[in-house]
């Protein structure tokens, strides 16, 4: 061993440094990701805040206006689906840290407000959009997982159907965010998935396409 | 950090640490890889053929030791007939010059090759498997080592002769990596097995540790342990070359793996206590434990591949049959998804260092220049040949579970 045994400590030496760079070019690739996405939230906070200001100023001030107010909560709401649709495709590759959970809580809040903000402009200004609120396990059972893929699938083709008519807000309900579990309480959601349509009509379980499509429809009459 | 992604982080440290170290090996003795020991004397040599149902190829193997370019006064040719069903015996009967044993039953390899060796008059044996043809000059290349008094055994490379189907072409690229890669270890004294398609022993060592073991399904890698555990060395000597038949269908080749597997397993547990053993230097400090880790590991790795994509194909088809139900569309276009993470760049590494690994092997067994079509086999056997080993592994298992290990 004596006479080799140095190419077993160079090998190990050269492991541990190959290895460390590797995890730490990981690191360095999820803080990356992150950053990006902690300026992206920052512009859309800003963006966020103008859009409520906005709301606010037409709502209570310039009722007349109610329009303008609809259409940069609407051109929000775009905003907010692609940006969840990034941090979900992120996730997917975070395996090193857990950074992106607090990312994850920042936006569900974001998304809870901009829901509040919806029902707030519905009633004031009288909007025609459906709010459809999806409830859904971040870190889901086995067995549920596949009923929550589904039911995101469906949605998705409901929201490009319906486009602006269509108010699409997913919550996760086991992030521990307070905000949520008030809503939770509020409309006795247990399980997921569920769907909450208008505030008033809260579906459990999976849900098709033409089930839903029928009850939006009712809605918009 | 998920446990998951912990356990892939040790299987690709433990893979990262084998490549180096292999690495490191070669790049320190690269030059010496075709290294001939000077030939000072020769010694004499009883050639055991142990033959069991080989009437094909019996009367070449035969054939090919009677042409050796060895003294012939320094060999004796010793075939023993393992209780042969077929013409085997009637054939070996026929052939001048060699000392003929049939012993009537069948008892296994090792009982047979032990018979021949109490009955050798030689002071090294050479063991031949009776569907094994060494070149001329491999016994001249080989016998220079018996010099050095701790060598208590020597091996040769082993091709494949017969090459025409698609999975012998297979097994010819890994015979010549394993070859490669048995030569590395000779570097590092831990060559772990002593081939039966051409080995050489020292009589005195075989019959000081008690022969092969008749218990042992793969006896040529329980005979180098022993021999290591003996303190001698196995080397082995890359240019001295023997040509064998290697299994012509899926059916056979999947035996014979079970056959090497439950072998190793059976050589590990009865070697077990050797393990991390400080005096029994390379043997007890890299060989057992090397054997022992690559099989945990193969066998960890099998059940967490089975995990992760038995769990997404469940999920995939869930999702399916769900879509279906609520007349969602099942369809779709699988969407790049090639955002770089901590694994891509261990995966990348990998690879290209298991291309480097085979593409060195096969340059350096002069088979580099093998064309189009052997490219194409090449990757084969990166992609799709090698992943059959964790399966063989995990029946291998069973059957020993299971106690159902007749041979």
């Amino acid at each position: 061993m004596a006479r080799f045994g140095d190419l077993f400590w160079k090998a190990l030496v050269l492991t541990v440094v190959v290895f460390l760079l590797g995890v730490f070019l990981g690191f360095a690739l999820e803080r990356n990701r992150i950053g990006n996405i902690e300026r992206e939230f920052q512009r859309i906070d800003l963006q966020w805040n103008d859009a409520k200001l906005q709301t606010l100023y037409y709502q209570n001030l310039e009722p007349r206006f109610c329009g303008f107010a609809i259409r940069e909560n609407l051109g929000f709401a775009d905003l907010v689906y692609n940006e969840g649709l990034k941090i979900e495709k992120y996730e997917r590759v975070s395996f090193l840290t857990n950074d992106l959970e607090l990312e994850k809580k920042k936006y569900a809040l974001l998304k809870v407000e901009f829901w509040l903000n919806s029902i707030v402009l519905k009633e004031k200004c009288k909007a025609k959009y459906i709010n459809l609120v999806y409830f859904f396990a971040n870190d889901p059972a086995f067995e549920v997982k596949s009923e929550q893929d589904t039911q995101a699938e469906i949605l998705k083709d409901l929201k490009e159907k319906y486009g602006k008519d269509l108010m699409l807000i997913p919550l996760p309900i086991d992030m521990d965010i307070s905000m949520i579990n008030v809503m939770k309480g509020t409309y006795d959601i247990s399980k997921t998935p569920t769907i909450l349509i208008n505030e008033k009509i809260k579906l459990d379980g999976l849900q098709g396409f033409d089930e839903l499509e029928l009850l939006i429809k009712n809605e918009q009459l | 950090m998920e446990f998951i992604t912990g356990v892939y982080l040790f299987f690709i440290f433990v893979s990262l640490y084998s490549v180096f170290l292999i690495l490191l090996i070669y790049l320190r003795n690269r030059g010496n890889l075709y290294f001939e020991k000077e030939i000072n004397g020769f010694y004499d040599i009883s050639v055991v053929i142990p033959a069991y149902n080989k009437e094909d190829s019996i009367l070449e193997t035969v054939n090919a030791v009677k042409n050796l370019d060895y003294p012939k006064d320094k060999i004796e040719i010793i075939v023993i007939d393992d209780g042969s069903k077929d013409k085997t015996a009637e054939i070996v009967r026929k052939i001048e010059g060699i000392r003929f044993f049939e012993k009537g039953y069948n008892s296994g390899k090792s009982d047979s090759v032990n018979f021949g060796v109490k009955n050798a008059r030689g002071e090294i044996i050479a063991v031949i498997d009776a569907d094994s043809y060494p070149e001329k000059d491999s016994f001249k290349k080989m016998i220079g080592y018996f010099d050095d008094l701790e060598t208590g055994a020597v091996t040769a490379s082993c091709f494949v002769k017969n090459t025409g189907k698609a999975i012998e072409k297979l097994q010819a690229i890994e015979y010549f990596l394993i070859a490669f890669g048995r030569k590395i270890l000779d570097f590092v004294d831990s060559v772990y097995v002593t081939p039966g398609s051409l080995s050489m022993y020292r009589k005195k060592l075989l019959v000081e540790v008690g022969g092969f073991d008749t218990n042992n399904i793969t006896e040529d890698i329980e005979i180098a342990w022993k021999i290591l555990k003996n303190k001698y060395k196995n080397r082995m000597c890359l240019s001295a070359r023997v040509h064998t038949d290697v299994p012509d269908t899926m059916r056979k080749w999947w035996r014979q793996r079970l056959r090497w597997n439950i072998g190793g397993f059976q050589t590990v547990h009865k070697y077990r206590d050797s393990f991390f053993r400080k005096n029994l230097k390379m043997f007890g400090l890299f060989v057992v434990p090397r054997f022992f880790i690559s099989h945990v590991l193969s066998i960890t790795g099998f059940f967490v591949f089975v995990y992760v994509f038995g769990r997404g194909i469940f999920q995939k088809v869930t999702y399916w049959i769900f879509s279906m139900q609520n007349g969602n569309t099942i369809l779709e276009v699988p969407s790049l998804f090639l955002i770089p993470s901590v694994f891509t760049f261990f995966i990348f590494l990998l690879f290209i260092f298991t291309i480097v690994f085979t593409y060195i092997g096969l340059k350096t067994m002069n088979k580099i220049n093998l064309g189009f079509r052997a490219n194409f086999i090449i990757l084969f056997y990166l992609v799709f040949y090698l992943t059959l080993y964790p399966l063989v592994l995990l029946h291998s298992l069973y059957l020993l579970a299971t106690g159902n290990i007749k041979w």
